[in-house]
């Protein structure tokens, strides 16, 4: 079996109030739709905000590597889509 | 050594206002504490007002420190009206001023000798009469003690000692003697009960003997512990200069007490500089606030800003027991006794954006406010470290 893909959804004080409250839905909507292969958890903060303020892009979430700006339910999805293919 | 009080009361049955008034200020600089409980004549809203009016007042005069405890009190007495009905006084009171030494002064004009316990035994302190010239049924008592490590002082109000007064079992009321065995026998079982739990304790007892548990009379307890302090330290925000990391990341470690981290930034650089990984609560957070994480050797790890600003919302308006980050912060923070806040002075530009949905403030604004409402409200000891 290949290794798991990690999803980190920021819950730092920029990210949770620009939206990724919100995305502590994948906590429970990814498993079900992925199983195992993907695992889902909140971090206290991915530190992105700080170094990337001019532009910034909250909420972040991390897919392994890649970082995903503004993120959304569907852009982590399809993020998560293209690791998979 | 560090005084632990609490009062707690409860009114006389189909009354809308307390007829005692207790009141008490701490001297953060000088190490000290006033305390005033006052017993106003009869009941209600007239009771309420002459014993409002007498202990603060008295606390007034105290505090000034222009006058001694003594002197300010037998102003008081001399000057406090007769009832043109019952003809005796508008209202009875205690004082204290203790520091952290152990030294108390005490002044009792009319209200139960107080109770002075140490090991489940109770002292009998000397003290000075002083009779009223104005008066001649009135009579102040001053005491002049030395509490040690471990002792408390309890003050009530007379609804305490006569309660149950002419029911069926206790005849003449519980008194003082009754109140000092039910202390013994609670003391024997939780030596360590806190002053709020045991003035609870009191207060709950005299009305249970009550008939029909209807207070006939306004009951109010107040005790003071004298005992070892509970540090707790809460760091929040990194450091201005990030080279000093490692350094107050060693102090945190090394801190005697409980901890707790809030903010993301802070907590990620412990877990770094400690090599401690992190693990957050998996629950879906509730309400408005992130929710808790979890690190070895931290008894709390929260988010930043908005909690601190709930957690001061909160500790304010005085709402407890709420189940979320904020809530947990507040009751870390009532549990303590002597709070060391750790503040980093690094902004993060990202939260002054301004189109962020909401306001974020200043960190250093909120620990002040934060800091000003845990020494006025709850008495807690407080040092701020910026770094």
């Amino acid at each position: 079996m290949d290794k798991k893909i990690s999803v980190k959804v920021c819950l730092g004080t920029t990210c949770f109030v620009m939206g990724s409250s919100n995305l502590q839905e994948l906590i429970d909507t990814v498993p079900r739709k992925y199983g195992d292969k993907v695992e889902v958890e909140g971090v206290p903060c991915l530190g992105l905000c700080s170094i990337d303020w001019e532009f910034s892009k909250a909420p972040y979430v991390k897919v392994d590597d890649e970082v995903v700006k503004e993120a959304t339910v569907e852009k982590v999805l399809s993020a998560i889509d293209a690791k998979l293919q | 050594m560090f005084i632990d009080i609490d009062c707690n009361q409860t009114k006389k049955y189909n009354q809308n206002a307390y007829g005692d008034y207790f009141t008490s200020k701490k001297y953060q600089d000088e190490a000290k504490l006033i305390a005033v409980l006052s017993d106003g004549l009869g009941s209600g809203i007239k009771a309420n007002i002459l014993s409002c009016m007498t202990a603060t007042m008295l606390l007034k005069f105290i505090e000034g420190d222009q006058i001694p405890i003594s002197k300010a009190a037998e102003i008081i007495m001399n000057s406090l009206p007769v009832c043109q009905v019952r003809k005796i006084s508008y209202s009875t009171f205690s004082a204290i001023e203790a520091d952290e030494e152990g030294n108390c002064k005490i002044v009792e004009e009319g209200n139960p000798e107080f109770i002075w316990i140490r090991n489940g035994e109770v002292l009998q302190p000397e003290y000075e009469s002083i009779p009223s010239k104005t008066f001649k049924n009135r009579c102040l008592k001053v005491y002049k003690l030395k509490c040690e490590l471990g002792d408390r002082l309890i003050f009530c109000s007379d609804g305490v000692t006569q309660s149950g007064l002419g029911g069926g079992r206790l005849k003449l009321g519980l008194r003082r003697e009754g109140l000092i065995v039910l202390l013994q026998d609670k003391l024997k079982e939780n030596p360590d009960i806190s002053s709020t739990e045991l003035s609870q304790y009191i207060v709950n007892q005299a009305r249970n003997i009550e008939t029909d548990r209807l207070a006939k009379d306004d009951i109010s307890a107040c005790v003071l512990y004298f005992r070892d302090p509970r540090e707790a330290l809460v760091f929040t925000g990194p450091p201005y200069h990030q080279q000093k990391d490692a350094e107050y990341a060693k102090l945190f470690a090394n801190f005697k007490g409980k901890k707790a981290i809030a903010g993301g930034t802070t907590a990620n650089l412990i877990s770094r500089e400690l090599n401690r990984p992190i693990t957050m609560d998996t629950t879906i957070s509730i309400g408005k606030l992130p929710s808790c994480s979890y690190m070895d050797g931290v008894d709390l790890v929260t988010e930043g800003i908005l909690t601190l600003t709930k957690t001061q919302e909160y500790l304010e308006s005085g709402l407890y027991d709420i189940d979320n980050a904020a809530g947990k912060l507040v009751k870390f923070l009532l549990d303590s006794d002597c709070i060391t806040f750790m503040v980093g002075a690094k902004l993060n530009q990202a939260h002054y954006d301004p189109a962020l949905p909401i306001e974020i403030e200043i960190r250093k604004n909120i620990i002040k406010k934060m800091a000003s409402v845990l020494q006025d409200k709850y008495y807690k000891k407080v040092s701020i470290q910026y770094m």
